[in-house]
C-alpha cells in the first residue's frame, strides 16, 4: 500500500479536527438571551402633543423679528425723511428773510436817490453849508 | 435536516430556531475555540454569531446559505477579536478545553500539542485552516468565506502544513518517513 505522506498528514488534521461539542446549556442559555419578539411591533400612529417648547415657535419669532425690523427701518426713513424737509424749510425761510431784506435796503436806497433828484439842494442850501 | 424548519425559524417559531442552533453550534463554537483558543471566549463568539442570525433570518436564502453564513461570520469575528484582544489574552489551548469524543487509536498528546501549533499560526492562516480540516471546505469556499484571493488561500494551506508538519517532526510527534 502506497499512501502519500502529504495525504496522510491531511487525513490526520481533519481526524483531529474534528467540530467538537458547545458547552452543556449552550441553546438554553442562547434561546434566553434572545430578544422577546423577532418580528417588529407596529403601532397604531397617534399623533402626540406637540409640548409648548416644540421649535414650531422659532419661525413665528423669526417672522415677528423680521417684521418689527422691517417697521423700524420705515419709521427711521420716514424721520430721516422729515428731518430733511424740515431742513429745507429753515432754509427757504431764511433765503425769504435775507431776500426781504435785501430789497428793503434797496427800497431805501432807492427812496433816498428819488428825493435827491426831485429836491436839488438850493443855493442859501450851500451858503448855509459852507 | 428539511428546509422547512428555515422558513419556520423566519416566520417566528423559536423552537424551530432551536433546532437550526443545535444542528450547527458545535461547527460555531469549534471555530471559536481554535482560533481564541479559549472555552469561555468561544461560547461568547458563539453566542454572538447566533444573535445576529436571528436578526438576519430574513436574509437567509437556504440551508447552505445558513451553513456558509455562519462560518463565514464565526471566522471573521473571531479573526476580528483576535485584532482586539491583547496578545496576552489568548494562549495556546490549555487543559481541559478539548472536548472531542477521543477515539481509541488517538494519541491524546499529539491531538492536544497540534492544537497548540494551530493556535500559533496568524489569524488568517488559523481560519483557513480551520475551515479546510475542521469543516472541510474547498478553497474556493474558503476564499469566499473569508474575502480572500483562492492563491492567498492555497497559500496558506501550504506554508501552514509545512510549518505544522516541521514542528510535529521537532516534536518527534510525526515520524520523518512521512515528509513528502
Amino acid at each position: 500500500m502506497n499512501e502519500d505522506p502529504a495525504n496522510h498528514f491531511e487525513d490526520e488534521l481533519r481526524r483531529r479536527l474534528r467540530p467538537v461539542n458547545a458547552p452543556e446549556g449552550f441553546t438554553d442559555r442562547l434561546m434566553a438571551a434572545l430578544p422577546a419578539q423577532q418580528k417588529p411591533v407596529v403601532v397604531p400612529f397617534t399623533p402626540r402633543v406637540r409640548p409648548s417648547s416644540h421649535p414650531v415657535g422659532i419661525p413665528a419669532a423669526l417672522a415677528a423679528s423680521l417684521l418689527v425690523a422691517v417697521l423700524f427701518g420705515v419709521r427711521v426713513a420716514d424721520h430721516r425723511a422729515l428731518v430733511a424737509e424740515q431742513t429745507e424749510q429753515r432754509k427757504g425761510l431764511e433765503a425769504s428773510r435775507k431776500l426781504m431784506q435785501a430789497l428793503h435796503v434797496t427800497s431805501q436806497k432807492l427812496d433816498l436817490a428819488f428825493e435827491a433828484v426831485n429836491n436839488p439842494p438850493t443855493a442859501g442850501d450851500e451858503e448855509n453849508r459852507s | 435536516m428539511p428546509d422547512s424548519l428555515l422558513a419556520q425559524a423566519r416566520a417566528g417559531d423559536r423552537s424551530a430556531f432551536a433546532a437550526l442552533v443545535r444542528a450547527h453550534q458545535g461547527s460555531v463554537f469549534s471555530i471559536g475555540l481554535r482560533m481564541l483558543s479559549r472555552r469561555d471566549a468561544a461560547e461568547d463568539l458563539a453566542q454572538d454569531v447566533f444573535l445576529q442570525l436571528y436578526r438576519k433570518l430574513d436574509s437567509i436564502e437556504s440551508l447552505e446559505h445558513l451553513g456558509f453564513w455562519l462560518r463565514r461570520v464565526a471566522a471573521n469575528l473571531a479573526i476580528d477579536w483576535l485584532r482586539r484582544l491583547p496578545y496576552s489574552a489568548t494562549r495556546p489551548l490549555d487543559e481541559g478545553a478539548e472536548v472531542a469524543a477521543p477515539q481509541a487509536e488517538e494519541d491524546p498528546l499529539m491531538s492536544r500539542e497540534l492544537l497548540r501549533l494551530l493556535g500559533e499560526l496568524p489569524p488568517h492562516p488559523r481560519a483557513v485552516m480551520l475551515l479546510r480540516y475542521q469543516e472541510d471546505r474547498d478553497v474556493a469556499e474558503i476564499a469566499a468565506t473569508l474575502d480572500m484571493p483562492v492563491n492567498t488561500v492555497k497559500s496558506h494551506i501550504k506554508r501552514s502544513l509545512t510549518a505544522l508538519r516541521g514542528r510535529m517532526i521537532g516534536a518527534k510527534l510525526v515520524d520523518c518517513e512521512e515528509l513528502p
